[in-house]
């Protein structure tokens, strides 16, 4: 070999240089592959310290560094908003909710990734396939979901001889004796999505909803909504305390773990974290089946999912994540068992997760009989029905009827505002 | 050596001298000394503003195409209940907090401006709200009119001054509307204080020495001589607490969120709501500039005002 002189080295090194920057790519080589994944503050926190040591075995498995962010939940939509603008920022995403609807030109068709999960758990739920399919191409792949549960103080229940109730107008009943003894329902009405997400079932199963099928036509003004904002009247008036109309999402958790409600409507994270801070109403608490209507059981269900950005230049990398975090069945129930059954997989042959027998308390999450959805439906996402959700037109209908605006009135100003959304 | 010596100092010498003779020019002075800021104005004032206009006036959606709709973003809002409401809000939010943090304001530069004990350490405390970050300090304010922990409705009831449970503050509209002013004055009226503490400071003692003399007492001392020595402080620190208050966010998003039914809803908060949240940049956009005529209109107005009473 002809020793390399000075001239040489110059001149090799200068056009190497000069085609990496032409190309804009570093050489294979020198690629240090490193994905960036953001997702949300789990309200399951030991899922989120799950995460972190997976990403670390991933890191070591398949050479790929991968840096994990966390963001509180009220704040994802802002932040999505301002990597989709300047074009930059992290290569997956966790998505929930219509988000996938309303950022579907910049994300990458994940359909591959979804056809190998599903063949290895089976079909996606129905509330997943609703959020993260848009217009038959998966944009996202559906990881987790977290439904609403009755969750109550078994024990008051018992010393009061009340009936644990199975449909809503038998929580009317048991609700009335609840606020006489102290022990209020505690169903928020305000701008939250806890607000919506009991809303929605109560509008569900008296066989009401907000816009139907074909995404255009606003429904909402019918004999269903008047039955259900009445439903809401006398339960505010017989069983809730007027808190109910300033509360945040945390707050039914906070008043049923501080010993105040005697039922809520609720994931199961509100007795996670009393049995966790070994709270002394834990044991009390109990979990039961969502509540009917004339016109079925309905529950709000919130999928959760992983989704990349067009923009990412590590796209494969960023599949290779996704395969391991959910394509790996030992990675995946490792995952899930960190969530306390407070995520619990969106895949059929996954429902009866062994997750839910770690407490008997979890019992009631089967959910038999149950049908599930996504806020707005039946309308099929889209980034209106995501701004109806977001201006809590619903909430805000019923917060005016318990406080005064004649029903028919609020029905009328909640159509006008649907109309409005819509027709822009 | 010494030719030497003289050539290597007038090399050096020379493209120095002529940058000191360009400084002595105010043509090119006045330009270098201009430049830096501007570069600032344009770059973190003027192209967010162009920005802004141009989204306004688009059907901008967050990561897809947009084109050119005129002010049809600005017709839209007003069809919107929520917007409206917002409108109003906006006004008796920045009308309540600013009149009442002008008033206070005054009244505790002139407790300030008074021989105390402790004087600086009063003085360093009164700013202690404006120097916490908002967020953490509404955060506090939160737990304080919290349904279930309220001590705000734990003391009354306690004084007695309180029927149980008390206020519904962030539940009910015009409590939640005297919630947010409420922390919106708590944390303004430093500004006011410590800038109208400053005004008060510089008015002569001759001027009170002399109305003293004419018999005035101490409203008319107040009336005639501190007023009308703090008209043009007053008109500043009025003018920039305007424009903040309209402008705020920190304390609705985290008190009220804008609830209840949207009564609190201020400009930020639902361009935020309707911009970020729901991927509406377009609409986000017009509801940010919405007030920005009048904006201007009160900034020249107050303007105006203070360089008559200046020159």
């Amino acid at each position: 070999m002809e020793p390399m002189n000075r001239r040489h080295f110059l001149t090799a090194t200068g056009a190497g240089l000069a085609g990496v920057l032409a190309a804009g790519v570093p050489p294979a080589r020198g690629q240090q592959r490193e994905i960036s994944y953001l997702c949300w503050n789990n309200f399951a926190p030991n899922s989120d310290k799950k995460l972190a040591e997976i990403g670390q075995r991933f890191t070591k498995d398949s050479g790929i560094k991968i840096k994990i962010d966390h963001i509180a939940h009220p704040q994802q939509a802002a932040k999505y908003a301002s990597e989709v603008q300047s074009q930059a920022g992290h290569d997956l995403i966790e998505m929930r909710m219509h988000f996938p609807w309303l950022y579907e030109t910049q994300l990458v068709d994940v359909s591959d990734l979804v056809a190998e999960v599903e063949k290895k758990y089976g079909k996606v739920l129905a509330s997943a396939q609703e959020t993260a399919n848009v217009k038959g191409v998966w944009r996202a792949v559906p990881q987790y979901h977290t439904f609403f549960v009755a969750a109550y103080r078994e024990d008051l229940f018992k010393k009061a001889s009340l009936k644990v109730p199975d449909t809503w107008e038998d929580l009317y009943t048991v609700g009335k004796e609840l606020k006489k003894m102290g022990h209020p329902v505690g169903i928020p009405i305000s701008q939250n999505y806890d607000s919506i997400s009991t809303a929605g079932p109560v509008l569900w199963s008296f066989g009401g909803m907000e816009v139907d099928k074909d995404g255009k036509t606003v429904r909402i003004n019918s004999p269903a909504t008047e039955q259900t904002v009445e439903w809401y009247k006398k339960m505010f008036r017989d069983c809730m305390e007027p808190e109910v109309l300033s509360w945040t999402d945390a707050s039914n958790n906070d008043t049923l773990n501080a010993g105040k409600a005697g039922w809520i409507h609720n994931p199961v994270s509100a007795y996670i974290v009393a049995r966790n801070r070994k709270l002394v109403t834990a044991d009390g608490i109990n979990h039961h089946r969502s509540l009917a209507g004339p016109h079925g059981r309905h529950e709000t269900d919130v999928p959760r999912h992983i989704g990349i950005w067009k923009f990412s230049k590590n796209v494969e990398p960023a599949k290779e994540w996704i395969r391991y975090l959910l394509g790996k069945r030992e990675v995946f129930d490792e995952y899930i068992m960190s969530g306390d059954a407070f995520n619990l997989p969106v895949y059929a042959s996954l429902l009866d997760h062994p997750v839910l027998k770690t407490d008997p308390k979890f019992a009631a999450l089967k959910q038999e009989g149950v049908q599930f959805h996504c806020y707005g439906w039946p309308a099929p996402g889209s980034d209106k029905i995501q701004r109806i959700t977001n201006e809590f037109i619903l909430p805000n209908m019923i917060a005016k009827a318990v406080t005064g605006t004649p029903t028919k009135e609020a029905i009328t100003w909640a159509e006008k505002e649907m109309k409005r959304i819509i027709s822009e | 050596m010494a030719v030497g010596s003289v050539r290597v100092g007038s090399a050096v010498s020379r493209p120095g001298l002529r940058v000191r003779e360009w400084l002595d020019h105010e043509r090119f002075l006045g330009p270098a000394f201009v430049t830096p800021a501007l570069v600032l104005i344009v770059l973190l004032v003027a192209y967010p503003f162009a920005m802004a206009l141009y989204f306004a006036t688009s059907n901008a959606f967050i990561g897809r195409p947009s084109h050119f709709i005129g002010i049809r973003n600005f017709v839209a809002l007003w069809q919107s209940d929520s917007f409206r409401q917002t409108f109003q809000n906006a006004f008796v939010f920045t009308g309540a907090s600013v009149a009442l943090k002008l008033v206070l304001g005054i009244t505790l530069a002139l407790l300030l401006n008074q021989q105390l004990w402790f004087k600086r350490l009063i003085r360093g405390a009164v700013l202690l709200p404006w120097v916490i970050p908002t967020a953490l300090s509404t955060l506090g304010w939160w737990w304080m009119f919290n349904s279930l922990y309220s001590v705000v409705n734990w003391s009354g009831i306690a004084l007695g001054v309180m029927d149980p449970p008390g206020p519904n503050w962030l539940g009910q509209k015009y409590y939640a509307m005297t919630a947010v002013v409420t922390v919106n004055i708590w944390r303004g009226l430093p500004f006011f204080a410590i800038t109208i503490l400053a005004g008060l400071v510089s008015i002569p003692k001759e001027l009170y020495e002399a109305a003293e003399a004419d018999g005035a007492g101490p409203v008319a001392r107040f009336w005639y001589v501190t007023l009308p020595m703090l008209k043009p402080v007053l008109a500043i620190v009025v003018l920039f607490s305007t424009i903040f208050t309209f402008s705020d966010f920190n304390i609705v998003y985290v008190l009220t969120h804008g609830g209840p039914i949207n009564s609190t809803h201020l400009f930020a908060t639902l361009a935020r709501q309707v911009g970020l949240e729901s991927g509406q940049i377009g609409q986000g956009a017009a509801i940010s500039l919405y007030l920005f005529p009048v904006l201007v209109l009160v900034v020249w107005a107050q303007l105006k005002f203070v360089r008559r009473q200046v020159y």
